[in-house]
């Protein structure tokens, strides 16, 4: 094929009413870079609906999109979670505590049946939130201990914290989760106040107010 | 004439473009999918490896071509919600006051008969928003209710699963065997219909002799008929007077057959997922003991309240 590209398109009208019909377009191929422009355009165009067409890699039919699949959660269940707060507490705080809430001897106190526990919200979520140093009275015995308990909520999430704290104030016969939750409002009011104090101690947390600020 | 370069560039470029959007975008989109968390009353992870057992049981399903006529695949056409009534409360009047605002086709005659044996779903194949509506209705009367989520589709009806199949469900399975057909019917959730590996193991042998008028052959040669010459073996197949062993003879399932039922029995998708969520009903309220819980071995990040998937 020699075609020249340097042919007027006016030649073609006159040559295509001749003989060889099929000459024009062979002496004229298509441009190879328009087919490669074709190819990164329609690329382009599937990169841009891929990232830009609110498609997401979690939804699947029948849903259309993240905030109707959001809307068919099941809702969370009333109050705290119970059996997620025995697992962490059982990961994390039984390892002192013990897993029955009865404490060891040398290493932590009681959270059966203890005032603490079961007492002013304000104060309980302080304990594990900064930590406990020193002496502690429950159940009217004194406990002093040689290390003091660290700061183990600090990390959590609220949610966390709430669901091991609704677990504690109702196993092993404790009786408070139901008559005076603690809430996420609860602990976060609790940790804003909190925020940046060191170590508590049993007598720091007599002197805080029971109820929880507003 | 030298096209070569030009053909090589066509068919070089269409090549990668197909790799680019099936293999390369795919895996950035759902390539990262890790082990998450189930959603609902206890999140646990999800989902679990397979054990040794059921991962020599897909070789043996792939390698019987089991996937040609059953497939692994539950779609869902759309999701309802119910109502659950679970307490009348005191306000009885205010109870049946709501339910006449919120539902429609209310008979406050037959309110008596339908308030009795609680809890009971009241409302069944409505809208969130309705039910989200009737809910604040009823424990505004002081009644207390639940939406209950529930997926709706033919496979669903069929009892295929409860929600449909979607990628987390195979994270684990080194091959996925979707298939296509259905001459049989879907595995998705054979293990969470029948968990009962004996009844496989009966059904591969003999498939008419548990499912009437099955069309699926049988795979006999799965296992072994052994003559019984002292006593039978602990191993020998209890069959139905259908299968046709013959008398003085036992069936004792192969190494292979043994680990298809067990393939078999571990194929579950009846777990809620934050992409595919449906209401389980709560656990059951724990004994106050110090017996190891269930739930001991949940991560922190299990522990968590979230319904978010891991990232």
């Amino acid at each position: 094929m020699s075609a020249d590209p340097k042919q007027p398109p006016s030649a073609l009208a006159t040559v295509s009413t001749g003989s060889d019909a099929t000459t024009p377009s062979m002496r004229n191929p298509m441009p190879v870079w328009i087919i490669i422009l074709l190819f990164v355009l329609i690329f382009l165009s599937c990169v841009y609906f891929d990232t830009q067409g609110g498609w997401e890699p979690i939804v699947y039919r029948p849903y259309h999109s993240v905030r109707e699949v959001e809307l068919y959660q099941p809702p969370p269940p009333d109050g705290p979670n119970l059996a997620a707060g025995r697992a962490l507490f059982e990961q994390q705080c039984g390892i002192c505590h013990d897993n029955s809430g009865a404490g060891k001897p040398g290493q932590a106190p009681p959270l059966v049946g203890s005032e603490w526990v079961l007492g002013s919200p304000n104060r309980l979520i302080r304990i594990p939130q900064l930590g406990l140093t020193g002496p502690i009275k429950v159940n009217g015995q004194d406990y002093s201990f040689a290390n003091s308990m660290p700061p183990i909520a600090a990390p959590w999430s609220d949610e966390d914290l709430v669901n091991v704290l609704g677990y504690i104030r109702q196993a092993w016969g404790n009786k408070a989760v139901k008559t005076d939750p603690i809430t996420v409002q609860h602990v976060q009011a609790v940790r804003n106040e909190v925020k940046g104090q060191p170590s508590t101690t049993s007598d720091a947390l007599s002197k805080v107010p029971a109820a929880i600020k507003k | 004439m030298n096209q070569g370069p030009i053909i090589f560039l066509a068919a070089f470029l269409a090549l990668a473009a197909s790799w680019f959007g099936m293999v390369l975008m795919p895996q950035g989109q759902v390539g990262q999918l890790q082990t998450t968390n189930t959603v609902g009353p206890v999140p646990t992870a999800y989902p679990i490896g397979m054990p040794g057992m059921a991962r020599q049981g897909l070789e043996v399903y792939r390698a019987q071509g089991c996937a040609y006529c059953h497939s692994q695949q539950v779609r869902q056409s759309g999701t309802v919600c119910d109502v659950e009534l679970t307490e009348i409360g005191t306000n009885q009047p205010a109870v049946i006051d709501a339910l006449k605002k919120t539902v429609p086709g209310f008979n406050p005659q037959s309110a008596n008969q339908l308030l009795t044996d609680l809890p009971k779903r009241i409302t069944t194949g409505i809208t969130k928003s309705e039910a989200d509506a009737e809910v604040r209705a009823l424990r505004a009367g002081g009644a207390k209710a639940d939406v209950w989520i529930v997926p709706v589709g033919p496979d669903i009806a069929r009892g295929y699963g409860k929600r449909q199949t979607v990628a987390e469900d195979f994270l684990y399975n080194p091959s996925v065997a979707l298939g296509s057909d259905r001459i049989g019917p879907d595995l998705a959730n054979i293990g969470g219909r029948n968990g009962d590996p004996n009844w496989h193991l009966r059904h591969l042998y003999a498939p008419r002799s548990e499912v009437k008028g099955s069309p699926m052959p049988p795979y006999r040669y799965l296992f072994e008929k052994r003559r019984i010459t002292h006593s039978i073996s602990p191993d020998a197949l209890a069959f139905r007077a259908e299968a046709g062993v013959p008398d003085g003879y036992e069936i004792v399932p192969t190494q292979d057959a043994r680990a298809l039922a067990a393939y078999l029995t571990s194929l579950r998708v009846d777990a809620p997922l934050y992409s595919a969520p449906f209401s389980v009903p709560p656990p059951p309220p724990e004994p106050s003991t110090n017996a190891p819980a269930g739930g001991t071995n949940a991560t922190p990040a299990a522990a968590g309240t979230t319904n978010q998937p891991a990232k």
